[in-house]
């Protein structure tokens, strides 16, 4: 048995730090520990996650995360099928709703991407997708074209847990990239400096490791480096490229912009800078004594930027499972969403009905602010943010999700992607649906809603229309109506249905189960007390029959909102 | 948490407010009737009828002249605390109102970007005072300018939505989320006690918006107001008002660093003289008014005024004048390089009737958003912009505006931009 760590950080020997850790009586493979993993790896544990990496032990739970269930594969393979269904302008006009009003044609895509993460059976790679989707920042509004951003993200996941070459340089090819960093400008004697610029400070050295110089000259290298005119494919255009001799890094010869990737990925500087950013994703962003992350340097480097060797070295690490991992970061809001609704959901929610919430909270999915992406860290909380996500978190408690409410209501069926062998016959279906409501006049939607739905041949994914979804076109994204009702509680949705399975013997018990469910560790002792008051009303004591009364089941999932409220649910 | 007067200082330091009331909008629309060339003998051959005189104008120098309602920003470019921006513009003017202000929204003249300029900068500045980091004063749907702030903008229009969500229960829930944000417990580490005041601060804010809209009283409605009604100082249908309640909200400390309120009806094709003298006179005692009131808060704010373009140099048929390209804008604040940037247009130097401009307005933005707003502007511009020299952060604090006389500055000139997109 090990020492256990140094409270302090700076005395951490970082061999130790990086040494495998392995349950014990002190530490042992735990809810606590199992939540901690579900977290970083993935998006949060779902109850059933939880029972089945503790009956499973430490091993066997790291070994399917790294590697996905065994069907990822054609679970992947449906979601892609899905997305190019969605993507395809015959079978939904994206832009436009069925009332010829203009939707956001980014939301069925982000729609399409929840939907991944969740149904994908491989959540690390997907966090690791998103964490390159951050470190590769490309935006909608300036690409344009949702198709190519899909397609990026393909991209993305290909090489999430790749090989960093190979990614880098598909990343400098990839069409929307081309467009987001305006190298269709950059040509023989004019040469526009944007894409060698951000190669060096944001996707590979960072500031400081390369000079003014180095990126002129490697401007000159990317020359030509452009997309087809109609933009869906990288072109080389030799007429336009400079085949002089450049000096990058004290080198000199006749590069090309391949040149200028190997040049960067072999730079001391390259590992240094994504180990960094790897490190404040997975681990902490409490910024690491240098020496702390050396010997991760080395293993990346030695084994030329293999991603998932790296993953796995920091997920299986002594550090990982310390007090000096544990809650310090604050939770992206695809990680907070994504988990709450992991946490205490009863089934598949509307996927529609996360999209405004993320906007609210400050990520919207395929639009990052700027090349430099989100501001991460503490920087994703400020009033309008934590706001948004107290109160996201009120809809997931309550059980109260817009879209599923709305389509029941007008049962307006917009459009659906499937797997199923007979997707054309499921179109047919949609078409006439749709055709239907728009002759009664049922009211349309701005953007459309997300669900799922499974039929004797696979799972499909819906897209829904919903009187309630959405703002104004071109608004804010996602502004309800004002004074919009709050939709009722869908049944089905209704997170007691969780937390009474098994029925628990009291409210003390109850409580523990809220805090296991959120927290994977029992909440603060001042919390418990204040919460428990609050179930109790007044009485000594609730007998268990009480205890699932409609009313005492509403004060569960008040107190169940009040318990996501904790500035610790904000902490990943 | 650190104390209030050191907040202060830092934002002195380089977290500063910036108060752009942009679209005051249409008010440099008539940038030859607002900066008026009164020495200029083609400017009064041009207008026959809407030229300003020697006589009438609030004279800057032996050339340039403030139209005469411009009284308080005349007293305020005398104190050195308004720079006057000439010839602004971008290449290839469009003279349609509305693609032309989205470019000015967007920053960007080929209308690629779909978020505002705005809108870009929030996600991208420091979360420093934690409030609401973008505000929209007004009832009208949010200006393409702030669209696209993922997390960062209200309206006060649909301040509704800006509220904690407790349905039935609520006031037993939200006491009960305030005792379990309020303790100590629990808060072993730093990064949950940092969470926990942001949560407070949070709830608090909120309550400090409507108590301002409460110290304001009721506004009687949300119309513009016709001209034969009395204008009602705190009416937020004004643009006295707006500003007012901004200047509130500063005060109160509402950690919010960006605000944007909007004035209309300045598109004077006919009759334009008495319409725009009342406008004009509006934005100028709104904005002498505004810093006013601010008091020593003054210190941290920067007021921008833009409009979508210019007007037509020679006046049509109807005494009003077409949409043109180039105009002026106004950049105000204690910490401001007051007097004016950049030359005059030539009024005998015309492309297609108009005023040719000098200066890109994203060169304007960049300064502020470098200078004052502390964001790396070719993050939210997509490229590098020259800076103008609008922003003096070491210039001692100012008092509100005191009318004393200085001697008139000539315009320093500004060489030809050279953008590097």
């Amino acid at each position: 048995m090990p020492a256990p760590l140094p409270a302090e950080l700076a005395k951490v020997d970082p061999a130790e730090a990086w040494r495998p850790w392995a349950p014990s009586a002190e530490e042992p493979w735990d809810r606590k520990r199992v939540a901690h993993l579900f977290r970083r790896a993935a998006f949060g544990p779902s109850p059933a996650d939880t029972a089945r990496a503790l009956t499973d032990g430490y091993e066997r739970t790291l070994t399917r995360l790294l590697a996905g269930e065994p069907d990822a594969a054609d679970r992947l393979a449906m979601c892609e099928d899905a997305g190019r269904y969605l993507l395809d302008g015959t079978r939904i006009r994206l832009g436009f709703d069925f009332n010829n009003n203009p939707v956001d044609p980014g939301v069925p895509v982000r729609g399409w991407w929840l939907y991944t993460i969740l149904e994908g059976g491989h959540p690390l790679r997907e966090k690791l997708t998103l964490f390159w989707h951050n470190h590769f920042a490309t935006s909608y509004a300036k690409v344009g074209s949702i198709r190519l951003m899909f397609e990026q993200n393909r991209t993305l996941r290909r090489h999430a847990l790749g090989r960093f070459r190979p990614f880098l340089l598909e990343m400098s090819r990839d069409p929307a990239m081309l467009i987001w960093l305006d190298s269709n400008q950059n040509v023989r004697g004019a040469p526009n400096e944007n894409y060698a610029r951000e190669v060096m400070e944001l996707f590979s050295l960072g500031v400081g490791n390369y000079t003014e110089r180095d990126i002129q000259e490697a401007a000159r290298a990317f020359t030509g480096w452009h997309h087809t005119p109609d933009q869906t494919a990288f072109e080389f255009n030799p007429s336009l490229h400079d085949d002089g001799a450049k000096t990058i890094f004290g080198q000199t010869g006749n590069f090309g912009g391949e040149d200028v990737l190997r040049l960067c990925a072999d730079r001391p500087a390259c590992a240094k800078f994504l180990v960094g950013k790897l490190y404040a994703f997975l681990v902490s962003e409490t910024p690491p004594p240098a020496a702390l992350l050396a010997p991760l340097e080395d293993s990346f480097r030695r084994s030329d930027y293999d991603v998932v060797a790296l993953v796995r070295i920091v997920l299986e690490s002594r550090l990982f499972f310390s007090a000096h991992a544990y809650r310090k970061r604050v939770k992206w809001p695809v990680e907070y969403a994504v988990g709450a609704v992991r946490a205490v959901a009863p089934e598949r929610v509307p996927l529609g009905d996360l999209i405004d919430p993320l906007a609210k909270m400050g990520q919207v999915l395929f639009a990052p602010p700027n090349v430099k992406g989100w501001r991460t860290g503490t920087d994703w909380l400020n009033s309008a943010t934590l706001l948004a996500r107290n109160n996201f978190a009120e809809t997931v408690a309550m059980g109260t999700w817009p879209r599923r409410s709305a389509r029941q209501t007008n049962g307006q069926l917009d459009a659906v992607v499937a797997k199923s062998a007979d997707v054309a016959a499921v179109a047919a279906e949609t078409v006439n649906a749709t055709a239907a409501a728009a002759a009664v006049g049922a009211p349309a939607s701005y953007g459309a809603g997300f669900e799922t739905l499974d039929t004797p041949d696979g799972q499909m994914l819906l897209v829904v229309g919903g009187t309630s979804a959405g703002g104004p076109p071109g608004g804010a994204v996602g502004t309800p109506a004002p004074g919009a009702p709050t939709p009722p509680m869908d049944a089905r949705l209704d997170p007691t249905l969780v937390l009474f399975e098994p029925k628990p013997a009291g409210v003390p018990e109850l409580v523990a189960r809220m805090s296991d469910l959120l927290y994977g560790e029992p909440a603060p002792a001042a919390a418990r007390a204040k919460i428990q008051s609050f179930l109790l009303g007044g009485r000594p004591t609730l007998p268990p029959a009480e205890l699932e009364t409609p009313a005492s089941k509403a004060r569960a999932r008040e107190a169940l909102h009040a318990l996501m409220c904790l500035p610790e649910y904000q902490l990943n | 948490m650190f104390h209030r007067r050191d907040f202060l200082g830092r934002a002195l330091g380089g977290s500063a407010l910036l108060a752009a009331a942009p679209t005051v909008p249409e008010f440099l629309a008539h940038g030859l009737n607002t900066v008026v060339p009164y020495a200029d003998d083609l400017y009064h051959r041009a207008r026959p009828t809407l030229g300003l005189t020697r006589r009438e104008v609030l004279r800057l120098d032996d050339y340039h002249g403030f139209h005469p309602q411009l009284g308080d920003l005349k007293r305020m470019y005398d104190n050195k605390q308004l720079a006057v921006v000439q010839g602004v513009g971008y290449p290839n003017p469009d003279r349609s109102h509305f693609e032309s202000m989205d470019i000015w929204q967007l920053a960007d003249p080929s209308r690629a970007q779909t978020n505002g300029w705005l809108g870009r900068t929030i996600p991208a500045m420091h979360a420093g005072g934690a409030g609401v980091p973008g505000m929209f004063v007004g009832q009208d749907r949010l200006p393409v300018a702030l669209q696209g702030a993922d997390g960062g903008v209200i309206s006060l229009a649909d301040r509704a939505s800006f509220r904690l969500q407790l349905t039935g229960n609520a006031p037993a829930r939200r006491r009960l989320i305030e005792e379990l944000n309020g303790g100590t417990a629990g808060g072993d580490a730093d990064l949950a006690a940092f969470v926990r005041r942001r949560q407070l601060q949070t709830y608090t804010s909120l309550q400090k918006i409507e108590e301002a809209l409460r110290d304001i009283g009721p506004t009687n409605n949300n119309q513009p107001r016709r001209p034969d009604q009395p204008q009602q100082p705190n009416d937020l249908a004004n643009l006295n008002g707006k500003l007012g309640l901004i200047a509130r909200l500063i005060q109160k400390g509402l950690g919010t660093r960006i605000y944007y309120a909007s004035l209309a009806g300045f598109d004077t094709h006919s009759g334009q003289a008495d319409t725009h003298a009342d406008l004009l006179g509006e934005v100028s005692s709104s904005i002498g008014q505004f810093f006013q009131q601010l008091g020593g808060e003054a210190n941290r704010v920067v007021l921008m005024t833009y409009s979508e373009f210019g007007r037509r140099v020679r006046q049509n048929g109807s005494r009003g004048t077409d949409h043109g390209s180039g105009s002026n804008l106004f950049v105000a604040g204690p910490k401001v390089n007051g007097g004016l940037v950049g030359r005059h247009p030539r009024l005998d130097d015309l492309v297609d009737g108009d005023v040719r401009y000098h200066t890109d307005f994203r060169r304007v933005y960049a300064t502020l958003l470098d200078q004052w707003l502390g964001v790396e502007s070719r993050l939210v511009l997509g490229g590098a912009w020259e800076a103008l020299p609008l922003i003096d952060k070491s210039k001692p604090d100012g008092g509100p505006a005191a009318p004393a006389p200085a001697p008139p500055r000539p315009g320093r000139p500004i060489p030809a931009p050279t953008p590097k997109e």
